[in-house]
């Protein structure tokens, strides 16, 4: 190679790396966004930076995040799910009734160990995710129509089981042996809340069935090119129904962890949570298209999001303004999104360029 | 049919001068000047990939060519939209139908410019009246408030041109009209058109039929490889000159090592296999009469036919992507079962799409996981083994990349392509099986890619490949058989082919069977 081509190369290399410097920084633009919402929070407000706070917003976030995680999948695959609020609503009534109503067969009411109870209402919000699947990969129906009848099939029938009453007490009692509910949302492990361990082992299934498996390669293709996907011998529906199921797994626990938490199951719970969730799946850099996006983007979306929120509580904002942020914050997150996605399309010919140069 | 005119008389009433467009790793135009004559049939012909449909479209305001200029009767004008072409009197007819199927025929003829009654309502009575008048110019009356979804292939032509003709166009480009029609249909088309011609409209046809071509044009031109090689008026044209010009054979002939004699085991076994026609709105499918075929190991065997030969149609079905409806298919003297794609993938019968940004590449994902992307099973994916794979296959198939990691976007369309191809590869077929292989890439990679097939052949891989253009399926094919009409219409080996032959047994309106088929081939005239 003579000087002149090297200089040009090196030139070009130079370039290419600035190119990546500057998609890296949009890409990351979530985390930066987190880190700025914790600097301005501390500031503001002294007792932000607490550990007992930092427990509290924990717990907070990881609703969303568990939520949002499972959304991810159903996102990527180009769909989305509306019923995860519902579901989560229904997943604690189920459990609300087996405690406290047990089942009645032979005459006599039994009541369950909490174990049962908990894979029961797990089993029967799956049930609803596999309809949700059904109805997307089989039926044909578009995901937002598939999901809005199943918001409502879901959160009627938890209305049904009570007949739109609050199950009080699910303690348990010592005599009926049905106690132990309460340690699913209330216990703590190393001084970390249960529920953040689950956010975080369900994370770290979803990201290493994300990054690592072929399961998650085919929910990117089916997402960005579905013919494509087809052609290359995915099975399309087997993908989108395992994304569904995953969706109603973790509104499942969602459900069950505020049920423990409260120590009551009220038929309302979880109501517009399916919001809080794509917000938290879209800030962290998921196309509603489907086909790009991460897990761990949604996790540190669901953070801004928490953060955000008792940021502004402990800050002493208005309820009502409160609203108004969060909707501002989400609309500039895909502003953003859209800035990012064009400003790639016009360096990606730059980054290959020696590429092209290559072949001539 | 009118006499010719000499050359000087003839008045250029649209001209494009030196047009260039390029496409990511395409030059799909490269400087070409083009005319249309006044009140001729101006006739532009060229294989898939000429750049004919790129040139169109830039004529009709679709897209803007990135160099060059168009002029009007002498005057430069810019269309930024079929809009603008429209106001200019330009219109185009697409060889995809783009009628609103769920729109009556009236609605159709004034989509997109509504008359309107005080400036808010659509004034129904008028529209319908107009139409009524389009359609009885053009000698086909027909019942205006009827749905156009119903309405066959050859009507809802019928209602385009009435489109065009209520908008008063002066000029009429068709772009393969006659591609989805039956013989009958495409005869009536005929006589439409020589009756516009008649009331002084110009006229620009597209087409890959010879025999409609020499019946209909006054001046010829045509098109390879993005330039014009040829123009020439009809007294001065012959079947051979067009063939010739076409097919630019003396370029490439014999650049390719000849083929091997088919006497390997036989492979891939296809018996009685019918597929019912599918009128869909979006994608008519052809039906299938009985097709037989078989191919040997090693063997490469050339599928030719004009569009809607049913071509696609035969290598969908065999891929495991159609469901046929009687038939069987062998693989090494098993049956095939028909459960989809994944089915004939697992049996080793592997299809690589003719559209490769619509069917076959994630456009988000890097070259590395376009390329696994059917390898992929079991419970963990291997970043190291599928590296090793990746440059490996990438080493072989001379994939030029900067990064594997990149998205596969970023490569030309000639990589691309051999990105897909490494796909298919890894599943390590049986047989493969190419539709429209060298589609839209250049053509230094499209020799490369007829290198590459060639040598994997020769490693006793079997290669079903679809093309619609003579030159490719020359260079490329041990054996052909000719698709026309849903059926096998001609077989010829390699010695035997001609590119006379070629287009005479895949023309429709001519074949009757295969006896008579040579007679065509040595040259009979329409």
């Amino acid at each position: 190679m003579n000087s002149a081509a090297g200089a040009v190369s090196q030139a070009n290399r130079a370039a290419s790396a600035s190119a990546r410097l500057v998609l890296l920084l949009l890409r990351a633009r979530a985390v930066l966004v987190l880190f700025l919402l914790l600097v301005l929070f501390s500031a503001l407000a002294p007792e932000f930076l607490t550990a007992n706070n930092f427990s509290i917003l924990t717990k907070h976030v990881a609703i969303t995040a568990l939520l949002a995680v499972g959304m991810t999948f159903v996102v990527l695959t180009g769909g989305i799910d509306l019923s995860v609020g519902s579901i989560a609503g229904l997943s604690g009534m189920v459990a609300g009734y087996l405690i406290t109503q047990g089942i009645s067969f032979g005459g006599s009411i039994h009541y369950l160990p909490v174990a049962m109870v908990v894979l029961l209402a797990v089993v029967v919000c799956l049930v609803v995710g596999a309809l949700n699947g059904w109805l997307v990969a089989k039926a044909g129906v578009a995901p937002f129509i598939a999901t809005l009848g199943t918001l409502y099939i879901a959160r009627g029938a938890a209305l049904l089981i009570s007949n739109g009453k609050t199950f009080p007490g699910l303690g348990g009692s010592v005599t009926h042996g049905s106690t132990g509910f309460t340690a699913f949302g209330q216990s703590f492990l190393l001084h970390v809340p249960t529920p953040v361990w689950m956010m975080m082992a369900l994370f770290a299934v979803a990201w290493v069935a994300a990054a690592k498996t072929p399961f998650g390669r085919h929910v990117y293709a089916v997402g960005g090119n579905e013919r494509a996907a087809r052609l290359a011998g995915i099975r399309v529906p087997r993908v989108k129904m395992v994304s569904y199921l995953f969706s109603a797994l973790c509104a499942a626990l969602v459900g069950l962890i505020i049920a423990s938490q409260l120590e009551a199951a009220h038929p309302a719970t979880g109501e517009s949570f399916e919001l809080n969730a794509i917000a938290a799946v879209v800030l962290g850099g998921t196309s509603l298209m489907g086909g790009r996006g991460s897990v761990t983007g949604s996790l540190i979306g669901a953070f801004v999001i928490g953060v955000l929120a008792d940021g502004m509580v402990m800050l002493g904002i208005s309820e009502f303004w409160q609203i108004v942020i969060k909707g501002v914050v989400i609309v500039l997150a895909v502003a953003v999104d859209q800035l990012q996605a064009r400003l790639q399309a016009r360096l990606l010919p730059f980054l290959a360029q020696t590429g092209i140069e290559g072949e001539r | 049919m009118s006499q010719p005119h000499q050359l000087k008389e003839r008045e250029i009433v649209l001209e494009a001068r030196s047009v260039t467009k390029r496409y990511p790793g395409n030059v799909a135009l490269d400087r070409v000047t083009y005319r249309i004559y006044r009140n001729q049939v101006n006739v532009l012909i060229g294989e898939n990939g000429a750049g004919k449909s790129t040139l169109m479209r830039i004529l009709a305001g679709v897209e803007r060519a990135d160099e060059g200029e168009l002029f009007l009767d002498g005057q430069h004008i810019e269309l930024d939209s079929p809009r603008d072409a429209a106001a200019h009197g330009i219109a185009i007819v697409h060889q995809e139908l783009l009628a609103l199927t769920n729109l009556n025929v009236s609605e159709n003829i004034f989509a997109g410019r509504e008359l309107c009654r005080a400036a808010l309502l659509v004034n129904e009575r008028e529209q319908e009246g107009r139409s009524d008048a389009a359609l009885k110019r053009l000698r086909k009356p027909m019942d205006v408030k009827a749905e156009s979804g119903r309405l066959s292939l050859g009507y809802r032509q019928i209602v385009e041109i009435a489109r065009t003709l209520d908008q008063r166009s002066k000029i009429l480009i068709l772009d393969e009209p006659t591609s989805a029609l039956s013989t009958s249909e495409a005869e009536s088309l005929f006589d439409v058109i020589m009756d516009l011609k008649r009331a002084g409209v110009t006229i620009v046809y597209i087409s890959h039929r010879l025999h409609e071509l020499l019946h209909l044009g006054d001046h010829f031109t045509v098109l390879r490889s993005g330039r014009v090689v040829g123009e020439s008026l009809r007294a001065e044209v012959s079947r051979q000159w067009i063939v010739e010009c076409m097919s630019g054979r003396k370029e490439t002939d014999e650049a390719i090592a000849p083929g091997r004699a088919a006497t390997s085991a036989e492979v891939l076994a296809v018996r009685e296999l019918t597929l019912a026609s599918v009128a869909d709105d979006e994608a008519a499918q052809t039906a299938l009469h009985g097709v037989d075929l078989s191919l040997h190991a090693g063997e490469v065997l050339g599928l030719y036919g004009l569009l809607g030969a049913g071509r696609t149609e035969l290598v969908e079905a065999l891929a495991g992507l159609r469901s046929i409806e009687s038939g069987e298919i062998l693989l090494r003297g098993k049956r095939v079962q028909a459960d989809g794609v994944r089915g004939a993938m697992k049996a080793g019968i592997v299809l690589m799409p003719e559209e490769r940004q619509r069917d076959g590449l994630f456009p988000d994902l890097s070259i590395r996981e376009n390329m696994m992307m059917s390898a992929a099973d079991g419970l963990f994916l291997s970043r190291e083994a599928e590296i090793r794979r990746v440059n490996e296959l990438a080493a072989e198939l001379h994939i030029v990349a900067r990064d594997m990691e990149l998205p596969v976007t970023t490569l030309s369309g000639g990589n691309q392509q051999k990105v897909l191809l490494a796909r298919c590869l890894l599943c390590s077929p049986a047989v493969l099986l190419m539709d429209e292989p060298t589609r839209g890439v250049d053509v230094n990679a499209k020799v490369e890619i007829y290198a590459i097939l060639r040598r994997l052949a020769a490693k006793g891989l079997s290669i079903i490949f679809t093309s619609s253009e003579i030159e490719e399926t020359r260079a490329l094919a041990d054996r052909v058989l000719v698709l026309c009409q849903g059926r096998i219409a001609a077989e010829f080996t390699r010695d035997e082919l001609t590119d006379e032959g070629l287009f005479a047994a895949a023309s429709p309106s001519i074949v009757s069977s295969t006896s008579n088929l040579r007679d065509l081939a040595s040259g009979h005239t329409v």
